[in-house]
């Protein structure tokens, strides 16, 4: 999709985004490759309105003023929501958007309905998983099928700056205490999506969302690894939207299906 | 060595032999069929009483060759009529079935039976996907995915959906899980190279029948271990079963006998219709992925059914004659193979009951002794 990139001032700097879609609206955080909005973002706005922040710090934009781990990002994606959304909303976050996410939902309560975590960063218990520096060994482990991953329009310099941005919030950390301890205080009803094949964050983690999040869904995509809407985009798509539309409804099967 | 009796639960009536699949049902006779079931079940009971460490038994459909459409109905039966032999259902034809089904009764026969469960995964014979009106061509990949979703089932301590590709679940958490931990033995069919090598993937015992030749027997053993081994597991002489028709007699030219009578209602009554509709889905589909294999298994049947009884022995697919014999017979099948199990199927067409029965006491009492140790 080539979007209109919108700027919205904020308390601790500006922060770029692109919409599209109309419905009910759902912002996406995306993951520390950077913003793309593929196939996924895709189906999701052809039913809703679909924000896409930039995150602070990624893809040349500047850090805000008050960066420094991801719930005080989560505070800027907070404020985002309540100036340039401006109702509830569903939110949807990949592997480091998926934690971004979760600090959104336990510290901004008020804010969300529901959330699809992607294969989500943050809870790698004992470090498990994660991306190793060989470009090598993170195209295999990102992808189950690398034949069906798009052409990176980033240059290897602005690749290698929005990593420097995600480890300057996130510090690194493997696994978010913190944030484990608060998953039982989430409202948001919660799905969270893993592939089969994903070895960067182990399957681990999404035992533990399922349960500790007390209203919340597990669901495996077979055939995918780390990056599974481009790995498989009809079976990631078929089940965010259909959670995203249906609500607690989404597990029962349409007479259509 | 450890030795498995087997029951196909063949129905003996029928008087002609029918010449299309799926097998006409009009004279079929209910209380024939009870006695059958009695009998047979009473035959796998008696196993456990005679050394056999396990009772087996797998699914068919719509043919006279078994009287097992679904034979966790026969596992669950076994639960309570043995005490400590492994219940082995070889298997469910997974490609076939809802894998989540499958997941259930197995945990349900795993608990009866008190962790006794062999739980098989098998794709089946080519021509059980004309019952159930599956593609042939995607039986492995059924198959493969379906396994991914029954160990889920089995091991996840959390409800899970499951977005696939032949399957979709939005929510599983099944009750109850397996006795055993993480979960049952597992046993595949690995009559094929390509068979032993998808096997090789998991931690699981594979099954050979149909044995035609000794030497192409040992090589896909072989290619069973080399896949093992990349993917991580070691094989051992345990987790390779052999499959053979059996008969036990008091001399070798009984259970000769008693072995031609009945191969003349298996292959003409009971094997002839599925046969045919076999190399129908075979020829016409990709059920074996290396078009050599799908040849080689309507060959198999065709070169087996061709073979003279001394052949069959000499392969290494029949097992027959006195306890001495049938002693040589297996220990020289281990020297080839080196399969530490002997899965034996006494009930062969019409063999009768008695000669049956005294064939596991027989090896009971002449046959068990001379192998259990070696």
């Amino acid at each position: 999709m080539d979007l209109p990139i919108e700027t919205v001032r904020l308390s601790g700097g500006p922060l770029s985004y692109q919409v599209v879609g109309e419905g009910r609206p759902v912002v996406a955080f995306h993951a520390s490759g950077g913003p793309r909005a593929g196939a996924l973002a895709q189906a999701v706005a052809a039913g809703h309105r679909l924000y896409m922040p930039v995150t602070p710090g990624f893809d040349g934009t500047p850090f805000h003023s008050h960066t420094g781990g991801m719930r005080p990002l989560a505070a800027t994606m907070a404020e985002f929501l309540r100036t340039v959304v401006g109702a509830r909303c569903d939110a949807m976050g990949q592997s480091f958007g998926g934690w971004l996410a979760l600090w959104l939902a336990v510290d901004h309560p008020d804010l969300l309905d529901q959330m699809v975590l992607l294969c989500p960063a943050g809870l790698r218990e004992g470090g498990k998983g994660g991306l190793p520096q060989d470009p090598a060994e993170v195209r295999r482990r990102l992808y189950a099928h690398p034949d069906r991953a798009p052409a990176e329009w980033r240059s290897a310099d602005e690749m290698a700056a929005n990593r420097r941005a995600s480890a300057a919030h996130t510090g690194d950390v493997a696994f978010d205490a913190d944030l484990a301890a608060a998953l039982p205080s989430v409202k948001a009803r919660t799905l969270v999506v893993m592939g089969t094949r994903d070895e960067v964050i182990p399957v681990e983690t999404g035992l533990l969302l399922k349960r500790h999040i007390p209203l919340s869904h597990l669901t495996y995509v077979y055939d995918a690894a780390h990056a599974i809407d481009i790995d498989q985009p009809q079976r990631t798509t078929r089940i965010v939207r259909a959670f995203l539309d249906k609500g607690p409804a989404f597990i029962v099967k349409d007479a259509a299906a | 060595m450890k030795f498995s009796f087997f029951h196909l639960m063949p129905w003996t009536e029928l008087e002609d032999a029918p010449t299309q699949y799926p097998v006409s049902n009009r004279d079929f006779d209910p209380v024939r069929a009870k006695e059958l079931y009695d009998t047979y079940h009473g035959q796998m009971a008696y196993a456990e009483e005679c050394g056999f460490d396990w009772v087996a038994c797998n699914e068919h459909h719509f043919s006279p060759y078994g009287l097992n459409a679904n034979c966790n109905l026969v596992g669950s039966a076994m639960a309570y009529r043995t005490k400590t032999a492994k219940i082995a259902m070889l298997g469910n034809l997974i490609p076939l079935l809802n894998p989540v089904r499958v997941a259930e009764e197995y945990a349900m026969i795993d608990c009866m039976s008190g962790g006794r469960l062999i739980a098989g995964f098998v794709r089946g014979i080519p021509h059980e996907y004309i019952a159930y009106n599956h593609d042939p061509n995607q039986s492995r990949d059924r198959l493969r995915e379906a396994i991914q979703i029954i160990v889920k089932a089995w091991t996840e301590t959390e409800p899970f959906g499951w977005e696939g590709e032949h399957y979709q679940f939005s929510s599983i958490s099944i009750w109850p899980k397996p006795w055993q931990k993480p979960h049952p033995q597992m046993l595949m069919s690995a009559s094929n190279e390509e068979s032993a090598a998808f096997a090789g993937q998991y931690p699981t015992i594979i099954g050979m029948t149909l044995i035609a030749d000794l030497k192409i027997a040992a090589r896909t053993i072989d290619t069973f271990r080399e896949s093992s081994r990349a993917h991580g597991h070691e094989i051992t002489p345990d987790s390779v079963l052999t499959g053979h028709h059996t008969c036990i007699a008091e001399t070798d030219e009984e259970a000769r006998e008693h072995m031609r009578e009945a191969l003349k209602y298996f292959h003409k009554v009971l094997m002839r219709p599925q046969q045919d509709a076999q190399a129908i889905v075979v020829q016409g589909t990709r059920f074996f992925q290396d078009e050599r294999l799908g040849q080689g298994f309507t060959k198999r049947l065709e070169t087996l059914k061709a073979r003279t009884l001394e052949d069959q022995i000499e392969a290494g697919s029949i097992l027959c004659g006195s306890p001495e014999t049938v002693v040589k017979q297996i220990k020289r099948i281990n020297g080839e193979l080196g399969n530490g199990r002997v899965n034996m199927t006494m009930k062969v067409g019409t063999m009768p009951d008695a000669v049956v029965r005294r064939g596991m006491e027989l090896f009971r009492d002449r046959v068990l002794p001379e192998l259990r140790n070696h």
